[in-house]
């Protein structure tokens, strides 16, 4: 009996000891998460759900997440190996696959609930799709990237807007006009665009042919103003190619990659090759600008941004398609705080992560062009100290 | 009244013909809506998309963008044809009576006011969007604010709304925000049935031992894991310590995962289903090849009555918001609900199985044909849910002092059930040695239950393994 009690006695006593080591541990892990914290993410690898009819991605250039947390992506229906779309040869050669409508729409869940898209009598699609925008009164729009045949032209120099439906409603710009970086009545591959609730204004990217933001009344279509980078009127000199040891640039370089407006009124602006992100007022008033892995050559490290869904939007996660990973920086300081992701096709692994959308939950999307073909969901999983600068590939694991 | 009300409401409509049709039911909808009990009367403040209003003409303008100026008289008919009129609330066990329509208002889909139940209110009372501004109908939200004479603001509320009718997948947020102040949150898909609000303790129970009951009964994996469990051993004495440590075992890892300790992995779910159908596979092979003791067969029941424990806490998930204030009550009654469906198949399967291996094949070769087929199923099962599992890739944590924590807690589980498994064994133990001669006919004549003579000589036969138990 005795014998008995002692052994009853320990287990108490060990279990009495371990809640204490871990009630000090706990306090421990609050004061560290105090310094640095960051969101973290999983990659979902069964998100979204197999698409139906035998449809296939083409390269997929942009996302969007709209008020209802439905997620619109917008893909390139032409940029398929012959192999891939099989079932569209005449005659078939075999029982797959078809490229998809140009514009998707899923749940949260993953399900395809629309899709529509493609030319019509009324507007000129674009030859090469690029960017997906859905605003605040739930219409979508979207740019284009297409050189066109003629080598001196360029073929995609308009945005569309469009109802959710697909039902056309405006187009600003026509293809093969462009005259340039001060030409307000066209664009010149407008890469992405953002609405503005409270002054219903259309800011552009613009883009692969330009090197400017440009603003536009959302409703007509009108000009309002435009800007280069720091600011200045822009300029089409050409600057060569980006060197990371030369001063900074004095304009953006092609192309101008993303404009995001900030709930406190605040546009951030993607200058893709000149791996730098650059925040501007309303009006065009230079404010900042950040750098990010300024080794990278080539296509650049700033591709795409999306604001973390709280209020004060405390974090931007960065799409870098380079080097194939989402950087996770404060807004306030623009300072990284850490980055996930690598090169590859599996889950959570990238091949030019070129769009990122974030919905009310927090989730991250992405969408990879060339042949990355594909949209992707992260599961938001909470704040939690930083531990890694990089994290590499976010598969499933604890969250916290 | 409603009929001349609904009549008056399609005249009016058909009078304006610069309308267009809505048809096509939408795909998905969210409605968000608060209840809050005030006073003498009670709020149902609800936003529900507008193309989910089919059938209705809203006056449009121009290219179509919804007339704003003209949508007013249309939007009240709107939310009491497609919203109150199917929305019942209780107080206690009376129905509330219509309600009046306080407000209602077209919202831009990007406005943010539903977050809180003030902001909402605040919006749906507040100014109105400029008449020019240009809204495409199907883009809009149409926010209403109803009220119902209630008798006091401390009653019990339920609610039944049916409004799974508005799309073909119809999610609900509700929040209710009772007098005592704190807010409570609700998210189903499509037509829930009656919710009760502020759930009493008894009929918090009453709904988990339904859910319980019937979860088990369509659980086609655990029931087929409690059939392998059964066939060698269908005597009571050997039952009962089967049974109950399954049971035990699967009650912690339940009610372990409803106070979130188990492992928020997106591969967990994967696995424990893969492992619920391991488990199956387990047992049909091990009665396939005989030779499993009483002792043995509980020890294995334990173990993967644990993993089962986590599967049944997936199925609870999503109904743990309907407990109320009695999250353990409602643990527990789920429990009760799971043995009262396991005590029901058992009392089925055990004479079924006695009158199969007495009349029709030889407990050996019944045993070893039943086997197989339940092995073929959850064999199937297992490579099915193990693809799932395998386009996760595990990767080990950063060891982090939070990890640390979380590994610390998992060990105390650890200890606290290895003290229960301990205390199973001695009671085990001491029933095995105390009533070794306890059977289905004993119980039956304890019990003075008349049986037919089918049943008596069901309840009459010993099994070879349950002898081998003893």
């Amino acid at each position: 009996m005795k014998h008995k009690l002692h052994i009853a006695a320990a287990f108490l006593a060990l279990l009495a000891g371990l809640g204490i080591i871990s009630a000090v541990l706990e306090k421990r892990a609050a004061v560290a998460a105090a310094v640095v914290e960051a969101p973290q993410f999983e990659v979902d690898p069964l998100w979204p759900k197999p698409l139906p009819n035998h449809w296939i991605l083409g390269m997929t250039v942009g996302v969007s997440v709209d008020t209802q947390d439905h997620i619109w992506i917008v893909h390139r229906t032409n940029t398929y190996e012959p192999t891939e779309v099989y079932a569209t040869a005449k005659p078939p050669a075999a029982e797959c696959c078809i490229p998809a409508p140009p514009v998707l729409e899923f749940d949260e869940e993953g399900n395809l609930i629309g899709h529509w898209g493609g030319p019509g009598a009324s507007y000129d699609w674009p030859d090469s799709n690029h960017g997906i925008t859905v605003d605040y009164k739930g219409n979508v729009w979207i740019g284009g990237n297409s050189r066109g045949p003629d080598p001196k032209g360029y073929h995609d120099n308009m945005v569309l807007k469009f109802t959710q439906s697909g039902k056309f409603l405006m187009q600003i710009g026509h293809p093969g006009k462009s005259q340039g970086s001060n030409d307000t009545e066209n664009l010149k591959g407008p890469a992405k665009l953002f609405v503005d609730a409270a002054t219903d204004e259309l800011y552009v990217a613009d883009g692969y042919g330009n090197h400017r933001v440009i603003v536009y009344d959302a409703e007509t279509g009108k000009y309002k103003r435009q800007w280069g980078a720091y600011g200045k009127k822009p300029d089409d000199t050409n600057l060569g190619p980006y060197n990371p040891d030369a001063p900074p640039a004095q304009q953006f370089r092609n192309p101008v990659h993303c404009a995001e407006l900030s709930n406190d009124g605040l546009l951030y602006v993607c200058d893709r090759p000149n791996d730098r992100i650059q925040v501007f007022k309303k009006d065009g008033t230079f404010v900042k600008e950040a750098f990010v892995a300024t080794k990278t050559l080539g296509d650049g490290s700033v591709w795409d941004i999306a604001f973390s869904k709280d209020p004060q939007q405390k974090y931007i996660f960065l799409a870098d398609g380079s080097n194939e990973k989402i950087y996770v920086l404060l807004r306030d300081t623009l300072e990284i705080l850490t980055s996930f992701g690598d090169g590859g096709r599996q889950p959570g692994q990238f091949y030019a992560v070129h769009s990122i959308a974030a919905d009310s939950k927090g989730n991250l999307f992405t969408t990879e062009t060339y042949r990355g073909q594909r949209v992707q969901k992260f599961v938001y999983k909470g704040l939690a100290p930083v531990t890694k600068k990089d994290q590499g590939v976010v598969w499933p694991k604890s969250s916290k | 009244m409603l009929r001349i009300y609904r009549s008056l409401l399609v005249a009016s409509l058909l009078l304006l013909p610069w309308s267009a049709l809505a048809h096509d039911i939408p795909n998905e909808v969210t409605v968000r809506a608060f209840v809050k009990p005030e006073g003498t009367h009670l709020h149902l403040l609800v936003r529900v998309p507008l193309k989910a209003m089919r059938d209705i003409n809203f006056p449009e303008r121009g290219p179509g963008y919804l007339d704003l100026a003209r949508v007013n008289d249309v939007l009240a008919g709107a939310a009491t044809l497609w919203i109150s009129d199917f929305v019942e609330i209780y107080e206690g066990d009376i129905r509330l009576s219509k309600p009046k329509i306080l407000a209602t208002c077209i919202s831009l889909p990007s406005d943010r006011s539903f977050v809180s139940y003030e902001d909402a209110y605040a919006h749906v009372t507040g100014p109105r969007l400029s008449n020019d501004t240009n809204l495409f109908w199907d883009q809009t939200m149409l926010d209403a604010l109803f009220e119902y004479p209630i008798q006091s603001e401390q009653s019990r509320f339920s609610i039944h709304p049916a409004l799974a009718r508005l799309g073909l997948r119809v999610v609900t947020v509700l929040r209710f925000l009772p007098a005592g102040g704190g807010v409570r949150a609700f998210e189903f898909i499509g037509d829930p049935g009656l919710v009760r609000l502020d759930p009493r303790w008894h009929q918090s129970a009453v709904r988990f031992v339904d859910l319980g009951f019937f979860h088990i009964l369509d659980g086609t994996d655990h029931l087929l894991f409690l059939l392998c469990l059964v066939i060698p051993f269908r005597r009571l004495g050997a039952l009962i310590p089967v049974v109950t440590a399954f049971t035990i075992a699967h009650s912690v890892t339940l009610i372990a995962s409803a106070y979130n300790l188990a492992p928020n992995f997106l591969w967990f779910p994967p696995l424990i289903e893969t492992l619920i159908a391991i488990s199956i596979v387990y047992m049909a092979l091990e009665n396939i090849v005989g030779g499993s003791s009483l002792q043995r067969r509980w020890m294995m029941a334990f173990g993967f009555g644990l993993v089962h424990g986590f599967g049944f806490s997936f199925a609870l998930r999503e109904s743990l918001q309907f407990a109320g204030s009695h999250l353990l009550t409602s643990l527990l009654s789920f429990n009760v609900g799971v043995e009262l469906g396991q005590l029901l198949v058992l009392v089925l399967l055990v004479p079924v199985l006695q009158l199969l291996f007495r009349y029709a094949v030889a407990e050996r070769v019944g045993s070893i044909i039943l086997s197989a087929l339940v092995a073929h199923t959850a064999w199937h099962w297992m490579l099915d849910r193990g693809h799932v599992l395998a386009q996760f890739r595990f990767e080990w944590p950063a060891l982090t002092t939070a990890l640390l924590v979380n590994a610390l807690r998992w060990l105390m589980l650890f200890l606290i059930l290895g003290g229960f498994f301990w205390i199973l064994q001695r009671a085990i133990q001491r029933w095995n040695d105390r009533v070794p001669g306890i059977g289905w006919k004993a119980i039956a004549g304890k019990l003075r239950i008349g049986v037919s003579s089918i049943a008596r000589s069901a309840l009459s036969g010993d099994s070879q393994e349950g002898q081998r138990g003893r």
